[in-house]
């Protein structure tokens, strides 16, 4: 084992994302399984179902870039979709909405990166926690039923389709290069890699470590809301339990895409196909007849199989 | 005198941690309760209470045995779920009481091989099984149902001179954890890795001639092991077997181990803090209960005191 790990055609290839070799064995798979289902139509209506998991990947990225992760997605996305479902705001337009949601992102994301920047709270305790009592409060003024419905428009605006690309598809490709020149570009990019790589090295070098982990959270918290008004448009309603399982999705498809806790050799894109490569998994899954269980089992072997390959490899020198 | 007990209130200079001061407002709740409610203070109520603690006591340990060596284990909420469905699948008590603690170990062992051998985060390894572990779960039973053996059902819910079983399983099982903790080579063994881990200094243990793999890997198969006891309990409490009863409840156990002064860093805690931190929460249930306030509130509630209690504790390390 350690003979191959040494070997310097090996250790080029285990610099590469795993999410690249899923994706392509997935679509093997699928090209095995069901030919036909291997077209543009189809294919379009598959990934612009995951287009919120691809959203909320970005932001888990950079938060684990930085050694830190974000489980609150799935509580910022109930509580947007109860602000625009619930009719609380009789008669507010769409820019109204998109405002509203981003505030409340940049709020959550603030209070995160100030718990775990400022006051060193374990990550997981206060996203978790955070979520959970968005998504208590949420049940309560709800009283446990989904709420009304969704204003037509996001619907129909997430319905569109630019040169037979459907838009959240392409809104999606967008913000991942967005988020790729930030963190390749730019001095916060620069921040963030440094702070991944060794903390008190950066800290000793000038970085301001604690701004960049707050920075990178409220980052966070901003990309969840606008996979929140995705989410929001996709399913059309209001609802109690909608986008729960996202953020811990959204752990599995970032460490497939290569970027571990402080590594980013899977750079966005990686993670990019991880995000792809869920929705090629739950396609193979349906056709091949695993329902909800096997799905729970899937992600956490992904976790733990991606988790184990990078541990190895940081143990060899 | 004074000085002991303003080291025991403020935790001071002590690897116990603060626990005197849950301890006050569990007395506190309970005057409280005292005086508001005309139930609280009844035997039945008093001998209630004892029972709907009970799991979260017993997971609440195995959870501390964890954080003593600065891990954590999520994989608990399923391991219970996980125990129930088994003790529902309709085979003899003595083919499946062992079978649950032989799966509960072997999870452990999972989670321990993946922290030691394979480099991964506590968190991350747990977060797994915790997933893998519900998926097997919701295929055992999709639903609620089925019945546990009969001698489970009779382990918590008889009395013996007018004191419930539940009490007796409270007794037994801190018994042994005071033993496992404070009685034995290993208790000692799980202070010094945890201390050392805190302090930023990992190998210290093993510089001592601690093996700091093997006990870490038993610390996390005898936090499966007490969430299969947990479960065991929970399913004589509801009789049959349900896949989400578990659900969330690895973070009850964080919230009443860090209620009771335990350090989540590792190395600093003790056995009835955490017995006292998992009272309060019971306490604020029942109260929480008796004041009608909507389940998910309570549930809020629940996570508000959890970033509170976890927000206090200051910690050098910045993230996960």
């Amino acid at each position: 084992m350690a003979a191959v790990l040494a070997n310097p055609i090996a250790r080029r290839l285990l610099r590469i994302p795993p999410s690249y070799f899923v994706f392509l064995v997935l679509l093997a798979t699928l090209w095995i399984a069901r030919p036909n289902m291997l077209n543009l139509n189809i294919m379009g209506i598959f990934i612009r179902q995951i287009v919120p998991l691809g959203i909320l990947v970005l932001g888990q990225l950079v938060v684990m870039r930085v050694k830190s992760i974000d489980l609150s997605g799935g509580g910022i996305i109930l509580l947007i979709n109860y602000f625009i479902s619930s009719g609380s705001f009789p008669g507010a337009s769409l820019p109204f909405f998109v405002v509203l949601a981003l505030a409340s992102g940049l709020v959550i994301g603030l209070f995160n990166g100030f718990m775990i920047g400022n006051r060193r709270v374990s990550a997981v305790i206060v996203t978790l926690a955070v979520s959970i009592i968005l998504v208590g409060l949420v049940q309560f003024l709800s009283s446990g039923n989904p709420p009304g419905d969704v204003p037509k428009l996001f619907n129909d605006l997430y319905n569109t389709k630019f040169l037979s690309v459907p838009t959240p598809v392409l809104f999606w490709i967008l913000l991942t290069a967005a988020v790729w020149l930030l963190l390749s570009r730019t001095v916060f990019g620069r921040y963030v890699a440094s702070v991944g790589e060794n903390a008190e090295a950066a800290h000793f070098s000038g970085v301001p470590v604690q701004r960049t982990v707050i920075l990178a959270h409220t980052l966070a918290g901003l990309i969840a809301a606008i996979a929140a008004l995705v989410q929001t448009g996709s399913i059309a309603v209001g609802s109690v339990r909608v986008g729960l399982d996202l953020p811990i999705l959204a752990v599995a498809a970032t460490i497939l895409g290569g970027v571990v806790f402080g590594r980013g050799d899977g750079g966005v894109w990686g993670p990019f196909f991880g995000a792809l490569c869920f929705a090629l998994l739950f396609v193979v899954m349906t056709v091949l007849g695993i329902d909800e269980p096997g799905k729970l089992i899937a992600q956490g072997v992904i976790i733990l199989g991606a988790a184990i390959f990078y541990g190895v490899r940081v143990r060899t020198p | 005198m004074y000085r002991s007990l303003f080291n025991i209130l403020s935790g001071r200079n002590t690897r116990q941690g603060l626990w005197g001061l849950p301890l006050l407002v569990a007395l506190l709740i309970s005057l409280w309760l005292t005086v508001e409610t005309t139930q609280f203070a009844t035997a039945e109520n008093l001998f209630n209470l004892v029972a709907q603690a009970m799991p979260l006591i017993i997971a609440a340990i195995g959870q501390l045995v964890v954080v003593l060596i600065g891990g954590l284990d999520l994989s608990v909420g399923s391991v219970m779920s996980f125990t129930t469905a088994v003790l529902a699948l309709d085979q003899p008590a003595i083919v499946l009481i062992p079978a649950v603690f032989v799966l509960a170990a072997f999870i452990g062992l999972i989670n321990g091989l993946a922290i030691t051998r394979f480099n991964v985060h506590p968190i991350i390894a747990t977060l797994s099984t915790q997933y893998i572990v519900l998926g097997v779960t919701r295929i055992l039973r999709p639903v609620s149902g089925g019945t546990v053996p009969e001698i489970v059902i009779d382990a918590v819910s008889g009395s013996f001179l007018g004191v419930p079983y539940p009490v007796f399983w409270g007794i037994v099982v801190i018994l042994v954890a005071w033993k496992l903790l404070y009685g034995s080579r290993y208790g000692l063994h799980l202070f010094a890795i945890g201390g050392g881990i805190a302090s930023g200094a990992e190998s210290a243990a093993r510089n001592f001639g601690v093996s700091d793999r093997r006990n870490i890997i038993l610390a996390y198969v005898v936090c499966s092991c007490f969430a299969a006891v947990a479960g065991v309990f929970l399913a004589g409490r509801i009789v049959s077997g349900d896949p989400n009863v578990g659900l969330l409840f690895e973070l009850d156990t964080v919230t009443a181990v860090a209620l009771g002064g335990t350090q989540l860093s590792g190395g600093i805690g003790s056995l009835h803090g955490t017995v006292i931190g998992a009272l309060v929460m019971a306490l604020l249930a029942n109260g929480m209960n008796l004041a009608n306030v909507s389940p998910f509130v309570q549930t809020a509630i629940k996570g508000g005191i959890l970033l509170a209690v976890v927000g206090l504790q200051s910690r050098k390390k910045m993230g996960l």
